[in-house]
């Protein structure tokens, strides 16, 4: 271990390593495990923001076609129906599936205490999970899409997916049996459980819709049933670890309540899974199903609350924190969006509102509202405190940082906040038979051209965010000029101490 | 209609054999003895609680 | 107190009763169900698709027509689905057993097509508003699908019988005929065939509103 220590601080002048005192073994233990993850969880952030400006861009367009029919409209790879698609698959496995994997990696490493075994495994899974997508995303551009929602990647790219899926969950469990740290924080379960649930629901929805397809409406049910967990045990479980470690790490306070946690985790797993039937009310299922569904929608109250309590009065107190850490920016923000989108969510699942909101643009803000006013954000916020460990690098600019902040804080509520009201309206039209149909459409145009400008406004961010980050990768292959000192003890003073070695 | 039955009576067996076999290996190794110490696992010597850890914007400058 | 045993049964466990619940139990209720044959009329029901209208179900499923129209009829009282005139009754479970992909939907930017063949039968209707929505539904944001259609120069045989009759800006340059594809044609078969208000003992239609 020493040894190692020693290389890497030959490897990196004048890093943390020379920081204070006592603190010195500890320290390097500390940046041993951040730098172990360095090549792999770089892998996964990098092509995951690329991933993200595709996305953007793909979004951007999908936005402007529906409010401007004629837009591109002699393309047929760029229909709405497929730019739609192809944004969705890459924000959701391009984008967010693969800073999830960079921050469960990091997180994993810094919780169980060892520096990360086998990086080159993780890297290999990179690899596979980048030509998955992109063969993916590709196809159903070619219109080789398989119309079932969340799973449009035809059936060619998805075993590639299912592989690396593979690799990263039997690399994390390996990771975890290994750990230095015997006792497990809350974080860790929610992880853990993550990585075993998820193969295992692509897997099953692989094999019986796209495999060997069931029959009728029974597709349905596995379709929702795995989008649904989708976000419930694979985003959700990693976004709550996520705010989970970061929130008291960097106010520097433990949280609220442990015992709370453990509750909040375990009614979670209980009852997110059965949520999924909420998006058929009405449909023609047999109505157990749909009403076992909003039953649990309803019970997801108690770890909605339970977590909300938790990371909320974490917080109290320390607000004045947020003026200086953007990564608690970000995580609060995503918090309080888990807790809104949460509650927006068991609302929709009850039969009398869904009669009013299912079929509407409501579902889509209440769609964004959960997989970027919460996930995205504490992603964000999650980078922003392990890029610049990894990298040893301290961020370029504060004020890319804060426009990356403001440009997606603006862009989202902006996005959210109208489509939820105009879905609600629009679905009141709907359901009202005497008012035309085409007249319902041309009430939503203006509203549409709003979220053409949240849009802008979310990509403005995202812009700002990816050349901070290439900045800082510039920075790594430049001489080693300012310390780290800053971001790593939260010392300016110490800056002079640690010049070029 | 083969594949779906094996999978559903495969995973019924495998499943709860699974869920005993990591029952079996995470007694005998005893976990988590102390939950309540298990919320300051993200804090260490050089990180304590009390530390902040991510001062990057305005106030930096002290 | 050990939370370690928990942890993994229950990560295991809960995945597997809701997989159990919503999976494999309808799975069984579902999976069986079979066409449904009339005891007066000896009519059957759901009827298999054409040939042509089931490649026709390939390209709807290709051109992602599913991410703006539903095809369910919600239950009467709930939504106006009915009163709207997209179904004479709810849709079942029944209903799309013949259906190879079931694509129900989510999203209503456009209105529900599960009766679409019976609310529109006219092929001519479905090319032209294939060809630009404009012309038939003015203030449509359906996007525009010319794809589907070769613009060709009228041949010495004179027009096609096939040609879309268009007017004024959707007209094509003089001397030029606009032909569906194979694709439009096989789609529109599709789009024909889509009706579910066959009588079932599950859904039965009124008596007043069926013919």
């Amino acid at each position: 271990m020493i040894k190692q220590s020693q290389t890497l601080r030959a490897l990196l002048p004048g890093d943390a390593l020379t920081g204070g005192g006592t603190d010195v073994g500890n320290r390097a233990a500390l940046s041993e495990i951040d730098a172990s993850c360095r090549v792999p969880v770089l892998f996964f952030f990098l092509s995951g923001l690329a991933w993200l400006l595709a996305g953007t861009v793909l979004a951007l367009v999908a936005s402007i076609k529906l409010h401007t029919p004629g837009f591109l409209a002699g393309w047929e790879w760029l229909t709405f129906a497929n730019v739609r698609t192809a944004h969705l698959n890459t924000v959701i496995y391009g984008f967010a599936s693969q800073i999830s994997v960079g921050v469960t990696i990091w997180l994993m490493c810094r919780l169980c205490r060892i520096p990360l075994v086998a990086p080159g495994l993780v890297t290999v899974a990179n690899l596979f999970y980048n030509i998955g997508v992109t063969v993916g995303v590709g196809g159903i551009l070619i219109g080789d899409s398989t119309a079932i929602e969340w799973l449009e990647m035809p059936r060619y790219a998805t075993p590639i997916l299912f592989i690396s899926y593979a690799l990263i969950a039997v690399w994390t469990i390996v990771t975890f049996r290994l750990r230095a740290e015997r006792h497990l924080y809350v974080s860790q379960w929610y992880l853990l459980a993550a990585v075993l649930w998820f193969p295992w629901l692509y897997g099953t929805a692989q094999v019986m819709l796209l495999i060997e397809p069931v029959r009728g409406v029974v597709q349905a049910a596995v379709n929702w049933w795995f989008a649904h967990n989708v976000l419930g045990l694979w985003f959700t479980p990693i976004g709550l670890a996520s705010i989970y470690y970061f929130i008291p790490k960097v106010i520097g306070r433990p949280i609220h309540s442990y015992y709370l946690s453990v509750l909040g985790f375990w009614s979670l797993a209980l009852f997110y899974n059965w949520n999924g039937m909420h998006h058929l009310v009405g449909g023609p299922l047999p109505s157990w199903m749909i009403t076992v569904s909003i039953v649990a929608s309803v019970m997801m109250l108690i770890p909605v609350i339970t977590v909300a309590i938790n990371h909320h009065f974490t917080m109290l107190g320390h607000f004045g924190k947020l003026k200086h850490s953007p990564t608690l920016r970000f995580m609060v923000f995503g918090a309080v969006s888990y807790t809104l989108a949460s509650l927006q969510g068991v609302a929709s699942a009850l039969r009398s509102v869904s009669e009013v909101t299912h079929f509407t643009h409501h579902t889509i803000a209440h769609a964004h509202l959960g997989m970027y006013a919460f996930f995205s954000m504490v992603m964000f916020g999650a980078m922003y405190y392990i890029l610049p460990r990894i990298t040893q690098r301290e961020w370029p600019s504060n004020s890319l940082i804060s426009l990356h902040f403001w440009g997606v804080a603006l862009g989202i509520v902006l996005y959210v906040v109208p489509m939820s009201i105009m879905g609600f309206i629009q679905g009141t039209m709907l359901n009202d038979a005497a008012v035309r149909f085409l007249d319902v459409v041309q009430f939503t145009l203006p509203w549409l051209k709003l979220r053409t400008l949240a849009g802008l406004l979310l990509a403005a961010g995202h812009v700002a965010f990816v050349i901070n980050v290439g900045w800082l990768l510039v920075r790594m292959f430049e001489p080693y000029r300012k310390p780290v000192v800053r971001i790593l003890t939260g010392e300016a003073e110490t800056v002079a101490a640690a010049k070029q070695p | 209609m083969s594949v779906i039955a094996f999978i559903l009576l495969g995973s019924v067996v495998l499943l709860p054999a699974a869920a005993l076999m990591a029952l079996r290996w995470a007694a005998s190794s005893g976990q988590f003895r102390c939950p309540d110490k298990a919320a300051l696992l993200p804090f260490d010597e050089v990180e304590p609680v009390g530390l902040e850890t991510d001062r990057i914007l305005g106030g930096n400058r002290r | 107190m050990s939370y370690g045993p928990l942890l993994f049964l229950g990560i295991l466990f809960t995945l597997a009763t809701s997989w159990v619940g919503l999976i494999l139990l309808p799975h069984r209720q579902m999976g069986a169900l079979g066409q449904h044959t009339d005891t007066n009329t000896a009519a059957i029901y759901p009827a298999v698709r054409a040939g042509e209208a089931q490649q026709g179900a390939e390209h709807y499923r290709s051109l992602g027509c599913v991410y703006c129209h539903t095809q369910q009829v919600r239950p009467e009282g709930y939504g106006s689905d009915i009163e709207r005139g997209w179904g004479r009754r709810r849709t079942v479970s029944r209903d799309y057993i013949q259906d190879k992909t079931v694509m129900l939907g989510t999203m209503r930017t456009g209105p529900d097509l599960t009766n679409i063949g019976e609310r529109q039968a006219d092929a001519a209707w479905h090319y032209r508003h294939l060809y630009n929505p404009q012309i038939t539904s003015p203030g449509s944001i359906m996007p525009p699908h010319g794809f589907l259609f070769d613009v060709r120069v009228i041949g010495q045989a004179g027009r096609s019988t096939n040609a879309l009759v268009l007017e004024g800006t959707f007209a094509p340059p003089a001397g030029q005929e606009v032909i569906p594809t194979r694709r439009a044609e096989q789609l529109v078969a599709y789009l024909r065939s889509l009706k579910s208000s066959g009588d079932l003992p599950e859904a039965p239609v009124k008596k007043e509103e069926a013919k």
